[in-house]
């Protein structure tokens, strides 16, 4: 910023500092990350002291969903890496479509959630409900986990879905350029984690049995 | 409007733009660990301890790919990846901590 | 952009509250923070006087033990969460640290601004459960489940409020650590930062860091209580001891977001009143680094007598003994600041040195804490209360106060009055010392935490102590009116530097104008302390 008497401080927080933006949404991450982190401390915990129970449970879920899920996001993060490669390669309608695609598929892990959710609901596994009230020590705990771990992850999903509607406006708007395109790469950024996080759930909810 | 931090030794020279080859690469390279760890998982279910570690380790490398290729660690300066191996170590000892007290009990 | 006349400052320009509420100026936003804070801050104050007056005699005089459980709940929800966490960094760390850097603002001055309405939201939320609801929590500011899951009061909105106050903290965290790496002045490298930045540097990774930890935890009640289905109950698995791990997690460390600013501010009170660099620079600052991650590891030392597992508690309690070793080195450095200094006694001189007595005795007494054989005996009695009352008030409270007398002329271009301002310190000084001292004696005694009553043995103590609060109050109000008077009605302009200090606050107008600086600061040759090359600041 200009003064009247004729200096300019070297740094200014009101300039645009895309490496500035792009740090701050690392750091942002962490706190997800840690977010998340309380969670699977506590996860293992109860593991630990729930052994056979978690074992029985984990068999209740349906791996081939939760494989197809997977498969969904890893080709979304494919899908959204490489929009930000059409952008800064000035390839604007590329990109905006790559973004489409990547918006199809947190739609499709969405339905396919829902699916899944509704079926564990109708045996009333759901905290609270009878069946759950009665099942032994220990499986209640994973069900449980189960619906707040993937229920936070889901809610991720929808903030970044979001997010990604929100890149797709600006785009098509010209305010994201092969120039200026922090808004796309942090969208990615965010994105992904969403991934890394599924990666890690996956898993230890429906594989380690 | 530019930032003008000229002096800033933090400022990376320039962006690498990765092909969309690599980046089709790095899917095909996540989906086959993904294939791998549900077969461990699925056919190896006596081996149980062993598809525990082996379900996290996969799950680990996949981390690590992602964060390298997809969210560029590899070609950023290096304070983030110290960052977030930092972030890791961390989460570790909690874990770590936590778990050498339970173990005990 | 468009060029502001550097004639005017920051207060002056656009007027009204709306200029104030929406500014994204980091040092209104400061301000704003400031005066959330105090305001808080009397609040809290009152209901502990309150707490020391029903504990003036044994048996029941003013309050019933409901209200007594709920008051020293929202004592201990307000104190730290609304005014002691927020403290440090989002009043003085807005205000000085771009400026101190050389620079216009933070990184993201709209961010600012929403952690500041984040902040806000937060603490109606908390005050709000005075009136709404079945009354405030009174589970203590922990909030331990199973009871934090049964009582019938309003838990729920304290603990969302304790959610909502913790995002505005890692946002306040992440918007330091930005403009830490990207705005410094040409020229300042980190190792030529004040120590104040290394301070908050160290802070905002643990507010980053550990904050959403306990964002998760709570949330964990809040769905408990929703559901009505117990994820840290016993007789479905679960375990209580658990929800203290992940609170602790958070919460030691946050005892470092509290310390470490407070650090950072005897680091910048020191050299300026001795007049010469600081000793140990580089060890100051690596040592907040070290603190801030040994920080992490020890949270297992406030469960020892919880069940937790006997190699647990033996790590935890090796792992608090080091965390002493860098807190140590700091004290050691800021007595050798002062070995033959040319020593200024002002006001905010005054502080610091009180500063390093009180925490010094917060310090050993949380030694006292840590080991095993000694936390059984002291575990959950007063000795506890006056720790960290020690810790807390009197080192971090302390150093608020020292560092609100040291920029007072630079925020307001006002100086106030000295006498009254040493005659209220040395109230506050005795008043503080009257007041937690005995609580020490009475822990040692067997006296426990958390009781609106007690045995006759400690009538003594506890009467010594409400004496005490006394006295504080009256400190308190004679250092806040003498601030005060001094905005509205002090004629004494005190120009650039009336400290001597070479930090480049100094070496603009004061109050600063609205880009901070009217001409170009200039660093001192060796490090941000070298008196022997300072630049000379002309009016």
């Amino acid at each position: 910023m200009e003064h009247a008497s004729g200096f300019v401080l070297p740094n200014s927080g009101h300039n645009r500092d895309a490496e500035a933006s792009k740090m701050g949404m690392w750091l942002f991450l962490f706190t997800e990350l840690l977010l998340f982190g309380g969670l699977f401390i506590v996860y293992m915990v109860y593991r630990m002291i729930n052994h056979e129970a978690f074992l029985l449970s984990s068999f209740e879920l349906d791996v081939t969903m939760g494989t197809i899920n997977t498969v969904v996001l890893l080709v979304s993060s494919m899908t959204i890496a490489m929009s930000i490669t059409a952008i800064q390669k000035g390839n604007i309608k590329l990109s905006v479509n790559l973004l489409y695609a990547t918006l199809a598929a947190a739609i499709i892990f969405m339905v396919i959630k829902y699916f899944e959710w509704s079926s564990k609901i109708h045996h009333g596994l759901f905290p609270g409900m009878d069946y759950y009230e009665s099942l032994p020590k220990g499986e209640g705990l994973f069900f449980y986990l189960y619906f707040f771990m993937t229920g936070l992850h889901a809610l991720h999903i929808i903030i970044g879905a979001v997010i990604i509607g929100v890149v797709i406006y600006r785009t098509k708007k010209g305010l994201v350029t092969s120039e200026k395109y922090t808004l796309t790469e942090n969208a990615g950024l965010y994105w992904h984690l969403v991934d890394l996080i599924w990666i890690y759930l996956f898993p230890l909810f429906y594989l380690i049995h | 409007m530019e930032n003008k931090n000229l002096h800033n030794t933090e400022n990376h020279k320039e962006h690498h733009i990765s092909s969309y080859k690599d980046h089709f690469s790095t899917l095909l390279a996540l989906l086959l660990l993904t294939v791998v760890t549900v077969v461990v998982s699925v056919f190896g279910a006596d081996l149980r301890s062993l598809s525990v570690a082996t379900a996290l380790l996969i799950a680990t490398v996949k981390v690590v790919v992602v964060a390298y290729y997809f969210m560029h660690l590899k070609y950023d300066m290096k304070l983030y990846t110290w960052l977030v191996v930092l972030v890791a170590v961390l989460f570790v000892a909690f874990t770590a901590l936590t778990s050498i007290e339970y173990f005990n009990r | 952009m468009a060029t502001l006349s550097t004639d005017l400052n920051y207060l002056q320009g656009k007027k009204g509250l709306f200029s104030w509420i929406f500014s994204v100026d980091h040092k209104r936003i400061g301000l704003l923070y400031l005066y959330a804070l105090i305001t808080f801050f009397l609040v809290g104050v009152t209901l502990g006087i309150l707490m020391r007056l029903e504990l003036l005699n044994p048996g029941k005089d003013l309050l019933e033990a409901q209200t007594y459980n709920q008051i020293f709940t929202l004592h201990g929800v307000i104190m730290i969460f609304l005014f002691i966490i927020p403290s440090i960094p989002a009043v003085f760390g807005n205000f000085f640290l771009p400026i101190m850097l050389g620079t216009d603002d933070v990184s993201f001055p709209r961010l600012n601004l929403l952690s500041w309405w984040i902040y806000i939201i937060g603490a109606i939320m908390a005050l709000s459960t005075l009136i709404f609801g079945d009354g405030p929590a009174d589970t203590g500011w922990t909030f331990y489940a199973p009871y934090s899951v049964k009582t019938g009061t309003n838990v729920t909105m304290s603990v969302l409020a304790a959610f909502v106050l913790g995002f505005s903290s890692i946002l306040t965290g992440l918007n330091f650590i930005v403009t830490i790496h990207r705005l410094r002045t040409p020229g300042m490298t980190f190792l030529k930062m004040p120590l104040f930045a290394w301070a908050l540097y160290a802070t905002s990774w643990i507010q980053l860091l550990a904050t959403p930890i306990i964002g998760i935890t709570l949330m964990m009640i809040v769905a408990e209580r929703f559901f009505g289905v117990g994820l840290f109950d016993p007789s479905i698995g679960g375990d209580p001891i658990l929800y203290q791990h992940l609170f602790w997690i958070y919460s030691h460390p946050a005892v470092y977001i509290m310390a470490l600013p407070a650090f950072g501010i005897i680091s910048e009170l020191l050299p300026t009143f001795a007049r010469r660099t600081i000793f140990g620079y580089k060890a100051i600052a690596f040592s907040s680094l070290a603190i801030a991650f040994v920080g992490y590891f020890i949270w297992g030392h406030h469960m020892f007598t919880s069940g937790m597992s006997g190699t647990g508690r033996f790590i935890f309690s090796i792992l608090t003994f080091l965390v002493a070793i860098p807190t140590a080195i700091k004290v050691f450095n800021w007595v050798a600041t002062l070995y033959k200094g040319s020593i200024h006694v002002h006001t905010p001189l005054l502080y610091a040195l009180a500063f390093i007595f009180q925490f010094m005795i917060g310090g050993f007494t949380g030694l006292l804490l840590g080991a095993l054989a000694t936390d059984i005996h002291l575990h959950d009695t007063y000795f506890v209360v006056g720790h960290f009352h020690y810790v807390m008030f009197g080192g971090t409270g302390f150093a608020f106060f020292g560092a609100l007398h040291y920029w007072f002329p630079k925020i307001w271009g006002k100086m106030y009055n000295a006498k009254v301002a040493n005659t209220a310190f040395t109230l506050l000084f005795i008043g503080f010392n009257t007041l937690y001292f005995p609580m020490l004696i009475a822990g040692l005694m067997g006296m426990p935490r958390r009781y609106y009553d007690y045995l006759p043995e400690f009538h003594l103590p506890n009467m010594i102590s409400t004496f005490g609060s006394w006295i504080l109050a009256v400190g308190l109000i004679l250092m806040l009116g003498n601030l005060i008077y001094a905005y509205f009605k002090s004629k004494d302009k005190p120009g650039r530097n009336p400290w001597g200090g070479i930090t480049l606050e100094w070496q603009t107008q004061s109050p600063p104008p609205v880009q901070n600086f009217d001409r170009m600061p200039e660093l001192p040759k060796n490090g941000p302390y070298d008196f022997e090359h300072k630049p000379t600041i002309k009016e």
